[in-house]
């Protein structure tokens, strides 16, 4: 399948990737290219692959690359640390948010957002410039600003967390963004909210890989490609159809394709 | 040499005090304690001689405090100074004991000390002289904070002594610095006495610098409807430990700790508690907290002693500890002794290292792995240092526990 956006450079390139944890083999070659402006889909059974592959292009300590290459803006980030790949650009959306105790969440979002301005060479925001833009980005997110006070993600409802995650997104507004299961645990209306904080943060700049189960997110964001993993691999990819085809067909549907393969 | 001869080298049997006598004569039998004994145990010993090496000295050097008191409404005290205190104001009166009093109430207190358990106290009044001993009465309301300060000097083996009895109704914050020079050893004993519905939200922060010890012993009654609250901070000592002994004397009352120490290097700090309920509906919530990082060794025993009288007793001890080396080392133990049948009582103990995930999560944000520790550091920190009452923000405690070695 052709994209119109190829006509400049790729974000992310993974290539033949191979990964495993504690000796286990996780990722079994997996290849990808995201462009500017291209919204991305994986989906596939749990256990898959789908998280694994977020972490390893986070720089996750756990997982060890044993084969391929993972190129970002053209450059191989295999060996660079969670928080170079972060402040580069790269944005990890968690499946289930972690908390933090103690740490105040805005403290938390400032930090962050700092240092992804220094790598930009921009200035560092103090308190009270920082609390500027946060309100501002709290809007996309329709989130309170009470929540800035509160621990990082603690005692937030599913929802909350996720919304929270998006917010950090638009603060720190990346290259790509990897959303993992971000639709998990929202009712109707959070996920609307969160998939219109998706669709205003990105743009013909930006790429989206999107992990997902339903199609109700792909409902509201519209992808450019979906691609299906089994056991470590991508075993089919194709248009925004494919999605569709999968939510009538089941997983069962795309065992044939792992016999091909 | 021995410590006795020590003492008794520096001053001459004329010289000494008649509580000086009492505790020689009870450190004579037996001069050191026993390291079989549980308290004493796990105490270095190379560390602990250490302590006792340096020449005993009863004059400080000129003492300056961390930062000037700059404000009107703290009363700061320097154990040692010398300087008379006669506080009486409309609403609250603070005066110093009579030396008879002291005297006397310090006897009572010996007379029921145990050897290996009161050892450090032993020393204490061994070594300490009057000038070195601070008595206080308090009563009255709406008293204004108040600072202690205890330091040893270079190159000293330094004693001081601090007894408060806090009278009826009377609600303080008080917070005792101790301050540990260069290569000095301090000993420090406190006694506190909290009379009927008298509160006290105490705070203790202890710091060193390069190879000093401490030793510090709390000792405290209370009788019935009082609280008490202890935030506690020890860090930076070659060798340290912290003996804490609570009586509620009557039940009925209320105790609050939060404590931590800090140990880095090859340090080694201790915390010993005794919690005794000698009376019905007693409360108690502790928490204490250790650090432990690169060769050092933090240990933490506590015990609750709930015999037959304590029923309806609702004691809670927790001890929580962050092992951030392969080569550190963390003992602790806490302890339920209890006879009452009808009590709720609780205790538990967990050893982790930082939470990686927690530190995954940061560093995905662009935060760098020091910084991601440091937060959870603060995190970490900031529950005890929160109930550190008394300017704990002019200390900086938390950049100090932070960003210095």
């Amino acid at each position: 399948m052709e994209s119109k956006m190829k006509e400049s450079n790729p974000i992310l390139e993974v290539e033949n990737l191979s990964a495993s944890t504690d000796n286990l083999p996780i990722l079994k070659g997996v290849s990808l290219t995201v462009y500017p402006g291209e919204i991305h889909a994986i989906m596939g059974r749990n256990g898959c692959g789908k998280s694994t592959l977020s972490k390893i292009i986070a720089g996750h300590p756990s997982y060890n690359i044993t084969n391929g290459d993972i190129k970002f803006l053209g450059e191989n980030i295999n060996s660079l640390e969670p928080e170079e790949r972060a402040q580069s650009g790269i944005f990890l959306g968690f499946q289930y948010p972690i908390e933090i105790p103690g740490v105040s969440n805005l403290e938390f979002l400032r930090v962050s957002t700092n240092a992804r301005r220094k790598f930009l060479n921009k200035e560092e925001l103090d308190t009270f410039d920082f609390e500027e833009l946060v309100k501002e980005k709290l809007e996309i997110v329709k989130m309170d600003h009470a929540f800035l006070s509160r621990s990082v993600n603690q005692g937030f409802s599913g929802g909350e967390k996720k919304r929270n995650e998006i917010l950090q997104m638009a603060l720190l507004e990346p290259k790509i963004a990897i959303l993992d299961e971000t639709d998990s645990g929202l009712d109707i209306d959070a996920l609307r909210i969160v998939a219109s904080g998706i669709k205003k943060i990105s743009n013909t700049q930006t790429g989206i890989i999107l992990i997902t189960h339903y199609q109700r997110l792909l409902d509201e964001i519209e992808p450019n490609f979906v691609h299906v993993m089994s056991d470590g691999q991508i075993i089919k990819t194709g248009g925004s159809d494919l999605a569709l085809e999968l939510e009538r067909k089941g997983y069962e549907w795309t065992d044939n394709f792992i016999k091909e393969t | 040499m021995e410590i006795v001869e020590k003492i008794k080298a520096y001053k001459s049997i004329d010289n000494q005090s008649e509580i000086q006598k009492i505790c020689l004569d009870k450190l004579q039998l037996s001069p050191l304690p026993n390291p079989k004994s549980e308290q004493w145990r796990l105490s270095n010993k190379s560390k602990f001689s250490n302590f006792l090496d340096y020449s005993v000295n009863e004059k400080d050097l000129n003492f300056d405090a961390p930062f000037p008191n700059t404000s009107q409404s703290i009363i700061r005290l320097v154990i040692g100074d010398n300087f008379p205190i006669n506080l009486i104001e409309e609403n609250y009166s603070i005066t110093q004991l009579s030396e008879d009093k002291l005297v006397k109430y310090i006897k009572g207190q010996i007379s029921c000390f145990d050897h290996n358990e009161n050892w450090s106290d032993l020393l204490n009044l061994s070594l300490n002289c009057s000038k070195n001993t601070l008595g206080l009465k308090i009563s009255g309301s709406k008293i204004p904070p108040i600072e202690i300060f205890s330091n040893a000097s270079s190159n000293s083996l330094n004693a001081k002594t601090l007894i408060i009895f806090l009278e009826k109704n009377c609600e303080i914050d008080l917070l005792q610095v101790n301050l540990g020079k260069d290569n000095s050893s301090l000993s420090q004993s406190t006694f506190l006495c909290l009379e009927e519905n008298s509160s006290l939200n105490h705070g203790v922060v202890s710091y060193g610098e390069n190879k000093s010890n401490l030793l510090n012993s709390l000792n405290v009654i209370q009788q019935k409807n009082s609280e008490y609250n202890l935030g506690s901070l020890h860090f930076k000592f070659n060798y340290a430990r912290f003996e804490i002994r609570i009586k509620q004397s009557e039940g009925n009352a209320k105790t609050n700790i939060k404590g931590m120490q800090i140990t880095k290097k090859d340090e080694q700090i201790s915390t010993y508690t005794k919690i005794d309920f000698d009376g019905p509906n007693g409360f108690l919530d502790q928490i204490n907290k250790s650090l432990a990082d690169d060769k050092s060794h933090a240990i933490f025993e506590g015990s609750i002693i709930v015999p037959k009288i304590a029923q309806k007793t609702d004691a809670s001890q927790l001890s929580r500890n962050l092992l951030l080396s392969n080569f550190a080392q963390i003992d602790t133990k806490p302890q339920l002794e209890i006879i009452a049948d009808d009590v709720k009582c609780k205790h538990g103990a967990t050893i982790s290292q930082l939470n990686e995930e927690e530190l995954f999560y940061m560093r995905t944000r662009g935060i760098t792995l020091t910084e991601a520790s440091k937060l959870q550091l603060s995190s970490y920190f900031q529950e005890i240092i929160s109930f550190i009452p008394v300017s704990k923000d002019r200390w900086d405690l938390l950049d100090k526990l932070l960003n210095e070695n």
